[in-house]
């Protein structure tokens, strides 16, 4: 059902309560679940506050809150245009925090 | 749309609007909402587009004042018609009282008009004629019709059909343009392109 780009993508969710990470097959059945739905059930839910009864995680990342206002120069404006495979895999891609790299221990140099 | 418009409108904008009961979107997390819709439409072998709005400030720079989430290829409401629309899953436009008052924009532009319009004109340049449809949810109660009426769409009468894909009741709360609102909705707004 699931490209396999969106698998890595499932896996970048931290669960609600615990605050820890969502195991991928949590987030995939979540998703599965919702998809069963029709968009305005959706709709309803998330309106309704109700959402994390179906979906109860949320992307993990660490970024600080970006400033209010920006110069015209610094916008990029959207496509008009169709988007190509591609832009599409960009555009889902930037819907989830950057998360903070893994450190790695170095090896000794003794 | 980027997770950090989603951050910051989660932030900034999204506690001044959960204490308006009328909103319908008050309990809407966009952090939350932006990478769901993606991978829910992307189960269903649908793209979302997410845009965001920005707005001139009285300073002169630029504000997020809409977000929306449109689901491409969506099935168009009018069942008598079959064929594909651009479906406006979520929209929201800032309020124009928390602008002016707390973000400097005196003039905010009509948000729902122009969400609307990036709707059309993507649906336009798809190929899709400009169709677009959109449920007005619940919480938004008489006064979210009364503003999707007044956006000049046309609302799906309570007794039609709805595309069986859709998978909800048809409660009289969808509302669709076809192509010649969607072009005469499209014209209104051709001056300021």
């Amino acid at each position: 059902m699931y490209m396999l780009g969106s698998v890595s993508f499932m896996s970048k969710f931290m669960m609600l309560d615990a605050k820890a990470p969502a195991t991928l097959g949590a987030v995939v059945e979540a998703v599965t679940r919702l998809s069963t739905l029709g968009e305005a059930k959706i709709l309803e839910l998330v309106s309704a506050g109700k959402i994390a009864e179906l979906f109860p995680f949320k992307p993990a990342g660490d970024q600080p809150i970006p400033p209010d206002t920006m110069a015209e120069d610094e916008l990029v404006e959207a496509s008009a245009l169709p988007l190509n495979r591609k832009q599409r895999d960009a555009l889902i891609q930037s819907s989830l925090p950057v998360t903070s790299r893994k450190k790695h221990r170095l090896v000794s140099k003794g | 749309m980027t997770a950090s418009d989603a951050l910051w409108w989660d932030a900034r904008l999204g506690p001044k609007h959960a204490s308006m009961a009328a909103r319908a979107d008050r309990f809407w997390s966009w952090s939350v909402l932006l990478p769901l819709c993606h991978l829910v439409q992307r189960a269903k072998r649908r793209y979302c587009r997410p845009l965001v709005i920005w707005a001139r400030t009285d300073e002169g720079r630029f504000l997020r004042s809409g977000m929306s989430v449109l689901i491409e290829g969506y099935p168009y409401l009018e069942v008598e018609h079959p064929g594909g629309s651009h479906f406006v899953w979520f929209m929201s436009a800032a309020d124009a009282g928390v602008l002016a008052t707390q973000f400097g924009m005196s003039h905010p532009p009509a948000l729902g008009r122009v969400l609307l319009d990036n709707a059309i004109v993507l649906s336009q340049n798809a190929g899709l004629a400009g169709r677009i449809g959109l449920h007005a949810a619940a919480a938004g109660g008489d006064a979210l019709l009364v503003v999707y009426d007044r956006c000049g769409l046309t609302r799906l009468p309570a007794t039609a059909a709805l595309p069986l894909s859709v998978r909800w009741p048809n409660d009289g709360r969808f509302f669709y343009a076809d192509e010649l609102v969607a072009e005469a909705l499209a014209a209104t707004l051709d001056a300021s392109r």
